[in-house]
């Protein structure tokens, strides 16, 4: 049983296609209006029938007054780190401190290449994203005296003028599945932002990835609750009579979930599938019920 | 006279409520344009020359589009990349120009990048008219409060308001009254420099660049349209319902285009007599499924994305046409708007010479804004999609014809191919079984199979809005096709041996990208040819062939062309004037010829076979 405790948030994972704008808008002002923490938007910047991810966040945050704006997650390759701390701090000073950082090292190198980023191997890219966030919080940090000073073997900044700082001190939640990128997300993250269906036994994966994100926080010395872990879900349905994991009536999705939170320390769930009824129960009937629960089990 | 605008202050705005307050502001007082100017590092330092600092301009531009709705936006234009994607602090190119495509879709195309110029803070009258009396295009003057953006905006009493912005108003092309657009269409028309331009330049297979869109919503917004377009003979003119036209030039270059896309109601008018009324700016895909609840169907083409205004008026051969004739065949009445604006009624007793002009040439006597249909009751259906290898195409294309002249008039199948690859030609068949009967559906399909060998097949149940369904949704960015069209068609009596080994030939030589046999006959031959316009009621098969080049195509063509009659215009974009000759026979094209004097005598609708020499626009 691990329990890291925090808060639960229950969120969205809108694809951010170009067709399909309206929708992801409407998708978002549901989300917004019916109590949902998050709106969350992957980022594939080489993938043509997708806006500009960054472009429809903000967007998106100016039309909404409450919710939560996350990428999930940037493509850090093809989003230069201090041109993205700039743009992330400006977001979320715009928005009153509703701007989370969900951060990728990059995955399709072809495609990354041939838009003009730089092609890494996985190892390398590992390193990249560890310089990126230091780039990134010494842009955000406006206390420390002197320009910035990164130096990196894939990113360096040399004296670079600091700010803006967020006006929230923005979580920098790390997409991470491999031994390297978990003890990473434990050293220097602030959430763990894995997809279920990526994880080869599902769930039951979590705690061997958990223990890493610990082992890697511990070596930091940090502890392990400096790490919020959340989780997107792609593959879910609502039904009456339904009986696998998220495959029943909303109680029972309560139930599960927040067996996961209390099991295995999730306190995030994103749902995906741009289903705006979908959406609307999640936020209406599991999101408080699950809430309930895990109170009360913490209690 | 200048253009008149604000810059924001962005150390002294960080809220994005109060900044949206701003450009609102600016917005509702009649200004034209919010600059959101980037304060550039001016402690030197290392930062590259040109980087920004501070808050993020791109990101606030986006918030201020989000925020307003017509007020253009300016930006310095963003770094050039650097020579160095590892440098930290420089934006990658093509994710830039991909953001600002984003925000053009989502805001219309509102942002700018330079021609400003920035007056002191607090400027007053005198100074603001001594900088536009230099010669700029607009002036802009920084301001914090929503107070002061009420002072700027009276600034320049005098200035012109409600025209476009300077920056819309450069990109006009010549030869347009733009100022003179009736009222009734100013709001929604759109030119070069406007929002939403993108959106409705090009058409599904053609790419454009016309001078002026108008959009009319009503019979005598068409008409409005019409008397503005009349006053711009000089120029080409396109109409157009949704976008799917070949021959039809729905866009064009630096010319005007009347969009009737906004006219698409679908209603029933007497259930009993299976009596609707139709929009022509309905897709075919729209109308399937308004038609379906009933137990309905209406027969259109193959592709559930076309309108109803382009092929209602020229003919409508689809999957449904052996078995219940062509979609004009189904026309009870249509109302039409001519050149001069008059709006009328044509049926089989109302302006009858028209009604049959209509059907088959429509498209050169005005603009359709209802067209009245009696549709078939049509239960579930076959729905076949066939894919064959073989190495002898003469002999599939003969195997076609005959299995097609043999099948049942419930039984429609069209035939596509492209250029052999090393000897072997890749055939498809896609056709419908207008029976509910799984046995007769496989009898019908059963004689086709001999073409050659089968290497995927798919055949289903289904309904005709399922099978129109599978047209691609055209989004808010509308089409975007690009070049122009090579096309060929031609009516076959009959598929002969002759034709076949031209049409392999053909396909042999390379010079075809893509040939389609189309089935006919059955219902469409017993409507009698003197009914309506569209008279080549006879031929087994249409032939369709796309090229790469129209010199290219027709010495390809020429051959085949000697063993057909006529032409569907629909898919033929040949540019010889004369090609009107074949679309239609002697008889038809004189008495077309003499209705086409008395109803457009200037020539003014010529986008599609024009009928009057000369007047290809
Ligand atoms: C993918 C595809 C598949 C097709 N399949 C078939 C098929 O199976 N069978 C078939 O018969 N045709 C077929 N066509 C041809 C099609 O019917 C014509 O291109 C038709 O003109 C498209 O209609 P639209 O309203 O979408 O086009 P638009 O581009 O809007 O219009 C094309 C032309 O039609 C005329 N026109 C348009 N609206 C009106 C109006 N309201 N009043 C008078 N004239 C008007 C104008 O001359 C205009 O230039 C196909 C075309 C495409 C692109």
């Amino acid at each position: 049983m691990t329990d890291y405790g925090h808060d639960l948030l229950f969120g969205s994972f809108i694809t951010p296609s170009a067709a399909g704008a309206q929708q992801a808008l409407r998708l978002s002002e549901l989300a917004d209006a019916e109590g949902l923490d998050l709106v969350t938007f992957q980022d594939h910047p080489y993938q043509p029938s997708f806006l500009d991810t960054w472009t429809l966040m903000t967007w998106i945050a100016a039309r909404t007054s409450r919710v939560r704006i996350v990428p999930n997650v940037i493509n850090l390759p093809l989003r230069p780190p201090a041109v993205l701390a700039r743009a992330a701090a400006s977001l979320d000073q715009l928005s009153g401190g509703r701007f989370e950082l969900g951060l990728g090292s990059g995955a399709f190198w072809d495609a990354i290449e041939s838009m003009g980023g730089r092609r890494l191997t996985a190892g390398q890219a590992v390193t990249a994203l560890s310089e990126g966030i230091d780039v990134i919080r010494a842009l955000w940090d406006t206390e420390t005296r002197g320009g910035a000073r990164v130096r990196g073997d894939y990113y360096s900044v040399e004296g670079a003028k600091r700010g803006p700082a967020p006006a929230h001190p923005v979580g920098i939640w790390i997409g991470a599945y491999k031994p390297k990128m978990l003890a990473l997300t434990g050293a220097k993250g602030d959430g763990w932002l894995p997809s279920l269906d990526y994880l080869p036994e599902g769930v039951d994966t979590l705690p061997a990835l958990n223990a890493r994100i610990d082992a890697g926080a511990q070596e930091a010395g940090r502890p392990a609750s400096a790490v919020r872990r959340l989780l997107n879900i792609m593959r879910a349905e609502f039904s009456a009579t339904g009986t696998g994991f998220l495959a029943g009536p909303p109680s029972m999705w309560a139930e599960q979930l927040a067996e996961v939170t209390l099991n295995h320390g999730i306190s995030g769930f994103i749902l995906g599938g741009d289903d705006a009824t979908k959406t609307q129960r999640f936020a209406a009937e599991v999101a408080p019920a699950a809430r309930e629960i895990v109170a009360a089990a913490r209690a | 006279m200048a253009e008149l605008g604000i810059v924001v202050d962005l150390a002294a705005t960080s809220s994005g409520a109060e900044l949206s307050e701003l450009a609102q502001a600016a917005e509702r007082a009649g200004l034209d344009l919010v600059v959101v100017a980037g304060a550039r590092d001016e402690a030197g330092g290392d930062e590259p020359a040109d980087e920004l600092v501070g808050v993020d301009p791109w990101t606030v531009a986006t918030w201020v589009a989000a925020a307003t709705t017509r007020i253009a936006i300016g930006v310095p234009s963003s770094t050039v990349q650097g020579p160095d994607p590892s440098d930290p602090r420089i934006p990658i190119a093509a994710v830039v120009d991909k953001a600002r495509e984003s925000l053009a879709l989502l805001a219309g195309d509102r942002l700018v990048h330079d021609g400003w110029v920035v007056a002191p803070a607090g400027a007053d009258a005198d100074q603001v008219r001594s900088l536009a009396e230099r010669g700029s295009l607009v002036v802009v003057v920084p301001v914090g409060s929503a107070a002061e953006v009420e002072r700027v905006a009276a600034l320049l009493p005098e200035r012109p308001r409600s025209t476009r912005r300077a920056a819309v108003r450069a990109r006009r092309r010549p030869g347009i009254a733009y100022e003179e657009i009736p009222p009734s269409l100013v709001e929604s028309a759109i030119e070069p420099g406007d929002p939403g331009y993108r959106a409705v330049r090009s058409t599904y297979i053609r790419g454009g660049s016309p001078g002026l869109v108008l959009r009319p919503r009503s019979a005598a917004e068409v008409a409005d349209a019409l008397a503005f377009a009349r006053r711009h003979r000089h120029l080409p003119l396109g109409i157009r319902s949704a976008g799917h036209g070949f021959s039809g030039r729905s866009t064009n270059d630096g010319g005007l285009v009347i969009d009737v896309g906004a006219l698409s109601t679908i209603e029933v008018l007497d259930e009993d007599a299976r009596l609707v009324r139709v929009g022509p700016g309905a897709t075919w895909k729209q109308v399937a499924a308004a038609l379906e609840p009933h137990g309905w169907a209406l027969g259109s083409g193959d592709y559930g994305g076309v309108g109803v205004g382009g092929l209602a008026t020229a003919g409508g051969i689809g999957l449904l046409g052996r078995a219940h004739g062509l979609t004009i065949d189904h026309l009870r009445a249509v109302s039409i708007v001519l050149a001069d604006g008059t709006q009328i009624r044509a049926s089989s007793h109302e302006h009858p010479d028209l009604f049959w002009a209509v059907r088959g040439a429509g498209a050169n006597f005005g603009v359709v804004t209802e067209f009245e249909f009696e549709v078939d009751e049509v239960a579930e259906v076959g729905w076949a999609q066939l894919t064959f290898v073989t190495t002898d195409l003469e002999a599939a294309l003969l195997t076609y014809g005959e299995a097609q002249r043999q099948a049942p008039r419930d039984t429609t199948v069209f035939l596509v191919t492209g250029a052999p690859q090393q000897g072997q030609s890749v055939i498809q068949l896609y056709g419908m079984v207008d029976s509910s009967d799984p046995d007769t559906i496989i009898a019908r399909l059963n004689p086709f199979v001999a073409i050659g060998q089968l290497a995927q097949q798919q055949v289903v149940l289904t309904s005709y809005r399922a099978v129109m369904g599978t047209a691609a949704d055209v989004g808010l960015d509308g089409h975007h096709g690009s070049g122009e069209p090579v096309g060929r068609s031609g009516f076959l009596p009959a598929m002969t041996p002759a034709f076949a080994r031209e049409a392999a030939a053909a396909l042999r030589g390379g010079r075809l990208r893509w040939f389609q046999l189309r089935a006919m006959g059955g219902a469409i031959a017993d409507v009698p040819p003197e009914e309506t316009a569209f008279s080549y009621r006879s031929p087994e098969l249409q032939v369709t062939a796309l090229g790469a080049f129209h010199a290219e195509i027709d010495e390809a063509w020429e051959p085949m062309e000697a063993h057909m009659d006529g032409l569907y215009l629909s898919f033929d974009t040949s540019p010889d004037p004369d090609r009107v000759e074949r679309a239609f026979p002697p008889a038809v094209l004189t008495r077309l010829r003499e209705l086409k004097r008395r109803y457009d005598p200037d020539g003014l609708f010529r986008d599609n076979f024009p009928l009057l020499e000369g007047a290809r626009a």
